[in-house]
């Protein structure tokens, strides 16, 4: 089940969003974007663990302030997974308490299979922290639009039977279509944590 | 009542240690207790970190044949870091100036853990929220903070 993290010292609700997917599919460009177009009063220090190749090792990190409902403070806290294959155990420990996945596609077609592996690995890594990966609102995200070739739009989600998931475009270098998609999902978890919470 | 009571013992935990700052963190990278000297921290960045940190450690324990490494010392020119793990969900961290303390503070910190693991359980039940209402405010303030970004 869905369950943010509260805090009744701090009065403080915690959600947590991970971007996932392939290695240089764009996930910490995303969370760059998204920290750069914010205005300072809502959101925390960005911290990176890179490589020196600036390859994401173990995660980004920040959080966004959103203001305050009944007295709690509501928090997002945005993580990145690092996309090399190498860092599995890196994933596992984000994913887990995740309330809410971003799935950053790599729209370029010789990256089709890293995309199709990237997929397997969340599934496998929900499963190990004992989460229903159809729980957990997930939204697609075809980035690199800007590229060519490309593939097209439905290609993952036919491939991988993911009726109904809701897909955006975006091209993360350029900032378009990376905030629509965080909006996106935001909404989904706040829905399925509220219907979970109906009194 | 019961956080206050978790946040008295910490805060006495502090003390006894002669700490600078300690904090209770989640495994998740929650902090849910922060006492003393905080206005050199980044809160949420340190919890975030230092939940990787362990899990990292856990995956090293792992692979060595271990279960679980319980305590992560982390030793500096000014400060250090001792991290102990109360159950499998939560981590006690006390930063320290005086690395000569630091049998002081394992001390202290083992002492206490049963303790702080008792007061923390009580603070897991988690109050409901109003859903329907909760939603509409959350997603008025998603709005204002993502619309025309």
């Amino acid at each position: 089940m869905l369950m943010p993290y509260m805090n009744h010292s701090a009065r403080e609700i915690s959600f947590k969003i991970v971007y996932y997917g392939a290695a240089m599919s764009g996930k910490t460009t995303n969370l760059l974007h998204i920290h750069k177009v914010l205005s300072d009063d809502v959101k925390g220090e960005v911290v990176m663990l890179d490589t020196e190749e600036e390859r994401t090792l173990f995660f980004d990190f920040f959080p966004i302030y959103l203001g305050t409902i009944e007295g709690f403070k509501l928090r997002f806290n945005i993580y990145t997974v690092p996309g090399q294959v190498i860092y599995e155990a890196s994933r596992k420990l984000i994913v887990n308490g995740a309330d809410a996945i971003v799935f950053v596609v790599d729209s370029q077609p010789s990256r089709l299979n890293d995309n199709f592996q990237s997929w397997q690995s969340l599934m496998t890594n929900l499963e190990l922290c004992n989460v229903d990966a159809g729980q957990v609102p997930i939204v697609l995200q075809y980035n690199k639009r800007d590229l060519e070739p490309r593939i097209e739009i439905g290609t993952i989600e036919r491939a991988l039977g993911l009726n109904g998931i809701p897909v955006f475009e975006s091209s993360a270098t350029r900032g378009i279509g990376v905030v629509d998609t965080l909006k996106k999902v935001s909404i989904m978890m706040i829905e399925r944590f509220s219907t979970a919470n109906l009194k | 009542m019961q956080q206050n009571e978790l946040t008295q013992k910490m805060t006495r935990l502090n003390q006894d240690a002669e700490a600078r700052t300690t904090m209770l963190i989640t495994m998740q990278g929650n902090c849910v207790v922060s006492v003393g000297d905080l206005s050199y921290l980044n809160v949420p960045a340190i919890s975030a970190l230092v939940a990787g940190m362990f899990s990292a450690t856990q995956e090293v324990a792992r692979l060595v044949g271990e279960d679980h490494f319980s305590i992560l010392l982390q030793q500096g020119e000014k400060r250090n870091i001792h991290i102990s793990l109360i159950d499998n969900t939560i981590m006690l961290l006390i930063i320290f100036d005086d690395v000569m303390t630091m049998g002081k503070v394992r001390y202290v910190a083992r002492k206490a853990l049963r303790d702080i693991a008792d007061a923390y359980s009580y603070t897991k039940v988690d109050k409901q929220v109003d859903g329907e209402k909760f939603k509409e405010f959350a997603i008025s303030l998603i709005d204002s903070i993502f619309d025309e970004k």
